[in-house]
């Protein structure tokens, strides 16, 4: 388990523990029948044949899933942090048992509204390096007492 | 941006208007099943019983839970009239009360905007939805932004 | 004096960085002996007059100008110098306008556009060499990209190279600690857009790397 990380532990220019992972097929099923959203049988989520009769090199991972995945970035850095906010952009499909690397920085810290807040970069990359999920996630963390 | 763009052919009576989108109901189930298949490891979203010591008192769903259903919605047809391909362009999700098991939330969204730009597989429009997820007690739970592009099918 | 010829932020859909990050990130790169002396805001399709930063630049001695990325029919443009004459000539949200038209027009409104990331997939110049088009107007090229991805960054190489172009650099942020990836090089004092565009207009630049500046210092 992490350990707890405090506001005063941390500054501009630190990095968050990476994470390296793949996601299976069996992941992504899993994910998919929670809210039933691929109760349609086969679909671009789920089949290469689904997704490459729309243009589509393979099967890709839902994008609820890849923003579900960049939180657990910040999620297990510490028990000690709460992610208000999350917000990133995809530039690049998420392909099924490839390996990706989930990266962070902080580059801002400030007390807002009397929070104790960090804004970080967070990037969601393959094993090329190329960038498929970019953004920045707001976090709180506790101040030391 | 280019929301009165007048070649975006779209239904922009939709604009700004809420819509509401439905009601789901949350079950433990659904939260240790959406923290496994993501990764989670914090106990307050896997086990219930460890999960009664942490401070959220009990088990609790992960920060980008609320996601997992404007994923499936059905939205009203914005009726665009380009491309044959559409992709998840980018979210945001901003979480202000804990879901948990037993809650029911209700959401509701609203087309934002409509623009149009270029990337690397060419043209693209955007459509832009906000949607706000509240729960029984009316809390509002999270709000989530959505943008979905649509371009043609690539032919490299 | 090293300046980042290509940034966005927030203003454009899609970055999530904010001018007042951006600032606060080259303290971060000029503590780690990084030299950088400001960026250039290159927002997508668009030139945001109403914003002054002005006043934070000249607090944390950064120098921040604005100037835009515009989509063309030969890819995208970054333009510097953006006056309200060029905005009236050109529509900056018309993703297909025509790109040697808005680099007569820039000319003749005293602003220079140069080719983005040339050797980007889909919407760099070099996608776009095969028409019979003549490019002799154009006075440089962006060489260094920050946002390149694997053979983007030899295509642009190479059609530099081919043109015999003087070439810029540009992180093209989107996050805020990407800016000053890569950026210009310049021999003069740049204080302002107009400096910027007679600098560009001199050739006396160069793209340089962020470790380049680093070594340099040191």
């Amino acid at each position: 388990m992490a350990s707890a990380v405090y506001y005063d532990d941390v500054d501009l220019g630190d990095e968050l523990p990476s994470m390296e992972r793949q996601v299976s097929d069996y992941e992504v099923v899993e994910f998919l029948n929670i809210a039933r959203i691929g109760e349609a049988k086969e679909n671009r989520f789920t089949s290469a044949e689904a997704a490459k009769s729309e243009g589509l090199p393979e099967a890709i991972v839902p994008g609820a899933m890849n923003i579900a995945i960049m939180s657990t970035l910040i999620t297990s850095w510490s028990p000690t942090v709460t992610l208000r906010k999350l917000d990133v952009v995809f530039r690049g499909m998420v392909l099924h048992n490839r390996p990706i690397k989930l990266t962070g920085l902080i580059t801002d810290k400030d007390i807002v509204d009397g929070s104790p807040q960090l804004e970080c970069d967070v990037v969601m990359e393959n094993e090329e390096g190329t960038p498929l999920v970019i953004g920045k996630a707001t976090v709180e963390l506790p101040v030391r007492e | 941006m280019t929301t009165d763009d007048p070649d975006l052919k779209y239904d922009r009576s939709l604009l700004g208007v809420d819509h509401d989108i439905g009601t789901y109901d949350v079950t433990k189930e659904m939260i240790i099943s959406f923290a496994r298949s993501t990764g989670e490891t914090g106990v307050q979203y896997l086990d219930e019983e460890a999960a009664k010591n942490t401070v959220y008192g009990g088990l609790v769903a992960p920060p980008t839970f609320c996601n997992m259903f404007v994923n499936g919605v059905s939205r009203p047809d914005i009726k665009l009239e380009f491309g044959n391909v559409g992709l998840f362009a980018g979210q945001s999700i901003e979480n202000l009360t804990p879901a948990r098991p037993g809650d029911t939330l209700s959401a509701k969204t609203r087309l934002k905007e409509v623009y149009a730009k270029t990337g690397r597989s060419g043209k693209m429009v955007f459509a832009v939805w906000e949607t706000q997820f509240t729960n029984q007690g009316g809390d509002t739970v999270a709000l989530v932004q959505e943008s979905f592009v649509r371009r043609n099918r690539s032919t490299r | 004096m090293y300046l980042d010829l290509h940034t966005h932020s927030v203003s454009s859909d899609d970055s999530r960085a904010n001018v007042e990050q951006y600032v606060k990130w080259i303290g971060v790169l000029r503590k780690k002996g990084h030299q950088i002396d400001g960026f250039v805001l290159t927002e997508h399709r668009k030139f945001d007059f109403d914003k002054d930063y002005s006043e934070l630049g000249s607090e944390n001695d950064v120098l921040i100008l604005k100037g835009s990325e515009l989509d063309t029919d030969l890819g995208h443009f970054l333009v510097y110098g953006v006056t309200e004459q060029l905005t009236q000539q050109v529509d900056f949200s018309d993703v297909d306008m025509d790109a040697l038209k808005l680099i007569e027009i820039a000319e003749n409104t005293g602003a220079v556009a140069i080719p983005a990331h040339p050797g980007r997939f889909g919407i760099g110049l070099t996608e776009f060499t095969g028409n019979g088009r003549d490019f002799s107007a154009l006075r440089a090229a962006e060489r260094f990209n920050g946002s390149n991805r694997p053979g983007e960054q030899e295509r642009a190489e190479e059609f530099i190279s081919q043109l015999g172009l003087r070439g810029t650099g540009g992180s093209d942020a989107h996050l805020v600690s990407a800016i000053g990836k890569c950026m210009t090089r310049f021999d003069g004092d740049i204080g302002s857009e107009l400096d910027l565009v007679a600098q560009l207009k001199t050739g006396r630049f160069e793209p340089v790397w962020l470790d380049d500046t680093k070594q340099e210092q040191a």
